[in-house]
């Protein structure tokens, strides 16, 4: 069995990181792409007995807890996890156990917290995930939030989004900041690479893209609610790779986006509650996209809008659409 | 005061005399007569809803400040389309109606508020709606030539509206009221078949069908159409 060990692949970041889209993490088998996935649940943990962050191992426990609920809760996927007690080993290395817990790591001066994972690129199959969470930072599980501190809850949630095999999301918006590093003014998706601001307890709630993510990746068997939408972003007639197309339905609100992931520019966006959406397509710009895509992709177009509402078909997909976009 | 209200009361006891009298000169079908009709009805337009993409602000807070990413309003835009109606007058005042009509307007949007683009407006997409209802026509005791018959009406319909990818429909309903009038080209006068053109303005008022706010939205229509009695 040929094992490949990614390490550090995807962070939560503190104010500087390239956001990523709602996307999967995947293996690749034969040429093609597959979902690394956990095959059997629920997915057994074990917390690191390491103080870290000014909060003590049970503290960490509870906000583990807590967040695992919240995406078992979502009612459109099948997630479950369990508790296998407390552990003396560090929440890193290759031991057959998935592992969460703090670690000290003051070179990561903008990193929060981090996944490693061990798949099986055989399958696709997530064999063991471990979580540190940066104990350079100072961390709260105060119920409602605790003024300098980060919400531990809400990266707990962030982190476990990639345990279950997501990537990171680009609904949300940044500015820069007087330092050059970046402070997120809008947020979408828990999976948007920066964090809140410390204080804040937001991101203990799953956003539609998130949920559009999770649903994607552990569907129900029986649930055949949601519908797609497929395209492509061109501009003068080629795909753009690497476009944010996000699916805003005027209906509900919900925001959901994912990337074009050809040189052909095609786009899919799946789990979405059925209905009629506004399609917008923005550049990855808000920071650097050299961080999570392999090569370049194309950031030289203006925001454009698909020139029609586009139905996501109950059970189905939408007819493509193409959305052409003009060079800035 | 006192003098005043008989003098309004006798006004009325005239119009209301003059127009019974004059009402029995206008043309007008024959009670048991069917009528064909079809023609045109232009749709005014309507709002469908404003909605806000919304993303979390970043402050203090469970619920701090939304930051939003664009705001959208949509419209259905004014449309012409065929109009078939079937009547039967049940009196020579009284003509109950069956309609249907067959409309593509589109769903046009206007994108506003989006901090890295400029408002717009998309094309939208077009819908394929029909229309099938029923309501009743009362001509009205006004004179107002020997060919021309006024009248009023009401009536609901069912609504269904097709998304242009036909991969969703949605239903709702059509209340509407208004006036309108016959001229009669031949016929109308008790015996024998009619022809004549007819046109009427209504106002509308639609519940459920496409909405994203599911609100009742009000609007216009003005149709123009040929009729034969037989």
């Amino acid at each position: 069995m040929k094992r490949c060990l990614a390490v550090l692949a995807i962070a939560l970041t503190f104010g500087s990181s390239a956001p990523q889209a709602y996307l999967k993490l995947g293996a690749l088998l034969n040429g093609r792409v597959i979902d690394a996935t956990w095959r059997q649940q629920p997915i057994g943990y074990f917390i690191s007995d390491r103080p870290g962050g000014g909060l003590t191992a049970n503290d960490l426990r509870g906000a583990v807890e807590r967040a695992a609920a919240t995406w078992s809760s979502v009612e459109s996927a099948n997630v479950r996890f369990s508790f296998n007690g407390m552990t003396s080993a560090p929440a890193e290395g290759t031991d057959g156990r998935t592992t969460l817990g703090f670690i000290d790591r003051p070179d990561l001066d903008r990193v929060l917290g981090a996944t490693s994972f061990l798949i099986d690129v055989t399958t696709g199959e997530i064999a063991e995930a471990d979580i540190f969470f940066n104990g350079r930072f100072a961390y709260s599980v105060a119920p409602n939030g605790q003024a300098d501190r980060v919400d531990l809850e809400s990266v707990v949630l962030h982190e476990l989004g990639h345990l279950l095999g997501l990537g990171h999301s680009a609904i949300g918006e940044t500015e820069r900041t007087s330092s050059g590093n970046r402070r997120v003014i809008g947020s979408g998706a828990i999976m948007f690479p920066i964090a809140l601001s410390s204080g804040t307890i937001a991101d203990r709630s799953l956003q539609a893209d998130d949920i559009a993510g999770i649903s994607d990746l552990y569907p129900k068997l029986s649930d055949h609610e949601a519908g797609g939408i497929v395209g492509r972003v061109t501009k003068n007639g080629r795909g753009v790779l690497g476009a944010h197309v996000v699916a805003f339905n005027p209906e509900s609100g919900i925001v959901v986006g994912n990337f074009t992931l050809s040189d052909a520019g095609e786009f899919v966006i799946a789990q979405l509650p059925p209905g009629p959406y506004i399609l917008r397509v923005e550049p990855l710009d808000d920071a650097d996209p050299d961080s999570f895509f392999p090569g370049a992709i194309d950031t030289d177009f203006r925001v454009a809008y698909a020139p029609r509402m586009v139905v996501a078909p109950q059970g189905g997909s939408s007819p493509p659409i193409e959305i052409a976009v003009q060079p800035k | 005061m006192i003098h005043l209200r008989q003098g309004l009361a006798a006004v009325c006891f005239a119009f209301a005399a003059s127009g019974v009298a004059n009402a029995q000169e206008a043309p007008a079908f024959r009670a048991h007569q069917f009528t064909l009709g079809a023609g045109l009805v232009w749709s005014g337009a309507y709002d469908v809803g404003d909605a806000t993409a919304a993303l979390r602000g970043n402050g203090i807070g469970s619920s701090p400040p939304v930051f939003t990413l664009f705001s959208a309003t949509s419209r259905v835009t004014p449309a012409t389309s065929p109009e078939l109606r079937i009547g039967y007058a049940v009196t020579p005042r009284a003509t109950l109606e069956f309609g249907l009509a067959y409309t593509r307007p589109r769903i046009a949007v206007s994108i506003r508020e989006d901090a890295e683009a400029p408002a717009q407006e998309l094309p939208g997409e077009t819908l394929e709606q029909y229309l099938i209802g029923g309501g009743v026509t009362w001509q009205l005791p006004i004179r107002m030539g020997s060919r021309l018959a006024p009248f009023a009406l009401g009536g609901a319909a069912f609504l269904r509206q097709l998304h242009e990818d036909r991969t969703l429909a949605e239903t709702g309903q059509i209340y509407y009221a208004g006036l309108g009038a016959r001229y009669f080209l031949r016929g109308g006068r008790g015996a024998g078949g009619a022809l004549g053109l007819r046109g009427d303005a209504r106002l509308n008022v639609r519940r459920n069908g496409i909405d994203f706010e599911d609100q009742t939205r009000t609007y216009p229509t003005l149709s123009l159409a040929a009729f034969i009695g037989f």
